[in-house]
């Protein structure tokens, strides 16, 4: 076998085992496993996106939740407030659509409890149980937060086009604490720090391999999420072994030679901020309706940083590797937790997980830079370049060959 | 033909007037040598013809295209390359990938395995086909120098910029860019030759462009120029009776 291969086997093994697992394992604790896996898939595709971002494109963006946040706000407010009804409510804003009417909630905040605030309700006591009111479908919020994160990360990479490194790290920064600002403030709208709640991915459940699964049930969004994650680093593969992956990388080894050899690095620059946008908005509009909430608290710079950190373990170079790593680390992030004795002492391992994590990060940064996966992984794909450098080096004429020397 | 034609180019940075109505025409195969002391603004002409700064009064055509008011990526594919004073090879892509930047960036129908085999007859011309799959980040500075080079045969663009191509290159290196310099000019492409090394200069280039704090001071072949008193001038710093 070639050992170039190794990589593929080992991501067909490892597909296989995701497949696999919810079928096999059968401990007490399924539910808790499943639920760290699918966090673990969300942070994976998320790590993965902004690996592109970051380490392809060079675009070392802190506003990647942000993105993520608009994608979720976008189909929280969607499925929150947009209603179709057969007839008019006459109390909320509302407009022909089709047969029926489309329905815009009134924005109430926190007091959304209270009847006579919702006009959907009053209208509802009205009827009495004659009129069905059917909500906004999940797929089309999810769609509608992707395309609105997309429109956000295009607005977000036109305007840090002049901006380089920490400044544009400091721009993005900015975008997500103000995002989260607003959002806290817009108490009416959103709800402020309580969070908006959404209608889970399969409301009514849903019927897989013959047997039906509630809304509750981990399996379906296990395997939504895994196969969102399948589909992402699909996409970011493909992207990343084209034309677009080598203008963006060529973008982040030097912006102005990539312009003087042809590349239009603007173009290039936006479409990296849609694209994995886009991803993380898609993501995040997923993982809201599994979750059943969102809140300002999911913007926090801690919450960035934990990307940030599992795509320099992972590999930052690398968007399988980062993505592998998210997993890693969110598994041992989860299992951290478990405090133990040592003596009299006990140690609280809520607390300094954390710190174990933060130990982690600086020692791969100071150790092995290019994350803990991708020396492996260039080690049965790049192994045999020095080799054949040198083995080509001894068939020229060395005086023949200066191209072949060290020479500055 | 190559036509490049630069009429009355003016750059000023705040009160720092860097080009002064500068004009030149560069017809057909040329290998035009752009000399000046230090500060005499050929990089910043250098900038504005590949579109990195744009003029505050003046034009550049090439070939009729207008590029004065062009991003450089247009500039490059109406087909102005240019190498850069420090070396800036994309450091962690390896050479092969280097080379495959320009050629996917034109556009052209080559399909992959045309692009690869061009770049591959490149870097044997630069005597580096072993190093092909190598991070450009692993090569000497010469290397480096010679992998920009490499670049510009994959754009192949019809002028072509070399700024301080010989800057601390060893000779045998040397011996290669003047090979690349000759096969280019040879292949029909006009150069602008920047160097601060007067016997590649003089042996090289059959026409001198003299910068000094902005303005064109002398254009002709290069014996003329040599001889030229406001260059003397401009470079040992004396007037014309006092060098006498």
């Amino acid at each position: 076998m070639n050992k170039t291969h190794a990589p593929n086997i080992a991501g067909v093994v490892l597909i296989a085992f995701f497949m696999a697992f919810p079928f096999v394992y059968t401990a007490d604790d399924y539910p808790y496993i499943m639920h760290i896996l699918i966090t673990g898939f969300f942070y994976a595709i998320l790590t993965a996106s902004w690996t592109m971002l970051a380490g392809y494109a060079g675009q070392f963006s802190f506003g990647h939740m942000g993105f993520m946040a608009v994608g979720a706000y976008t189909t929280a407010l969607f499925s929150h407030y947009i209603y179709l009804t057969p007839e008019p409510t006459n109390f909320c804003t509302e407009f022909a659509f089709g047969d029926g009417y489309l329905i815009v909630l009134d924005p109430i905040g926190v007091t959304s409890s209270t009847l006579k605030q919702d006009c959907l309700r009053q209208a509802m006591e009205v009827w009495g149980d004659g009129v069905a009111v059917t909500p906004m479908p999940v797929w089309l919020g999810i769609t509608l937060g992707t395309l609105m994160g997309g429109i956000f990360g295009f607005l977000i990479g036109t305007l840090v086009l002049p901006l380089r490194a920490a400044y544009l790290a400091l721009f993005t920064l900015g975008f997500s604490e103000i995002l989260r600002a607003a959002i806290s403030a817009e108490i009416a709208v959103t709800r402020g720090q309580a969070g908006i709640e959404l209608p889970a991915l399969f409301q009514d459940g849903v019927t897989l391999f013959g047997k039906h699964f509630d809304k509750t049930d981990k399996l379906p969004p296990y395997f939504i999420m895994f196969f969102l994650l399948l589909f992402c680093l699909g996409l970011l593969g493909l992207l990343a072994k084209s034309k677009f992956g080598l203008f963006v990388r060529a973008l982040r080894e030097d912006q102005d030679a990539a312009a003087a050899l042809g590349v239009n690095t603007t173009r290039y620059k936006v479409m990296v901020f849609v694209i994995t946008s886009m991803i993380a908005a898609g993501a995040g509009a997923t993982m809201a309706h599994y979750v059943g909430i969102i809140s300002p608290n999911n913007l926090v710079i801690l919450q960035m940083s934990l990307i940030v950190a599992m795509a320099v373990i992972g590999g930052v170079e690398n968007i399988v590797a980062a993505a592998v790593g998210a997993i890693l680390l969110e598994f041992l992030l989860e299992m951290l937790r478990n405090s133990f004795q040592i003596g009299p002492v006990e140690i609280d391992m809520t607390v300094w997980r954390l710190v174990f994590f933060g130990v982690l990060l600086m020692l791969t940064l100071r150790f092995s830079p290019k994350g803990l996966l991708v020396p492996t992984i260039d080690y049965f794909l790049r192994g045999h370049i020095g080799k054949e450098t040198v083995a080509k080096r001894g068939q020229n004429k060395p005086d023949d060959e200066p191209g072949s020397e060290a020479v500055n | 033909m190559t036509e490049l034609i630069v009429k009355k180019l003016n750059k000023r940075f705040g009160g720092l007037h860097v080009l002064k109505d500068v004009s030149f025409e560069i017809k057909g195969a040329e290998l035009v040598g752009l000399i000046g002391p230090n500060g005499a603004g050929k990089t910043t002409l250098t900038n504005v013809l590949d579109g990195a700064i744009q003029p505050n009064s003046g034009t550049v055509y090439l070939n009729h295209h207008r590029i004065d008011q062009m991003q450089p990526f247009e500039v490059a594919k109406v087909g102005l390359g240019r190498t850069f004073q420090v070396t800036r090879s994309f450091r962690r892509m390896t050479v092969l990938e280097n080379l495959y930047v320009p050629a996917q960036a034109l556009g052209t129908k080559l399909s992959k395995a045309e692009i690869h085999d061009k770049s591959m007859e490149v870097l044997e011309f630069l005597t580096m086909d072993h190093l092909r799959n190598e991070y450009a980040q692993a090569l000497s500075g010469g290397q480096q120098k010679l992998l920009e080079l490499g670049r510009l045969l994959m754009l192949n663009p019809e002028v072509i910029i070399l700024d301080e191509p010989f800057a601390g290159v060893h000779p045998k290196l040397m011996k290669i860019i003047y090979k690349y310099i000759e096969r280019v000019n040879q292949s029909g492409s006009a150069i602008i030759l920047i160097s601060h090394q007067m016997d590649s200069i003089f042996s090289l280039c059959n026409r001198l462009l003299v910068l000094n704090y902005g303005d064109l001071i002398a254009d002709g072949p290069p014996d003329d120029v040599k001889n030229d008193p406001h260059v003397i001038e401009a470079y040992l710093g004396i007037d014309e009776e006092e060098a006498e």
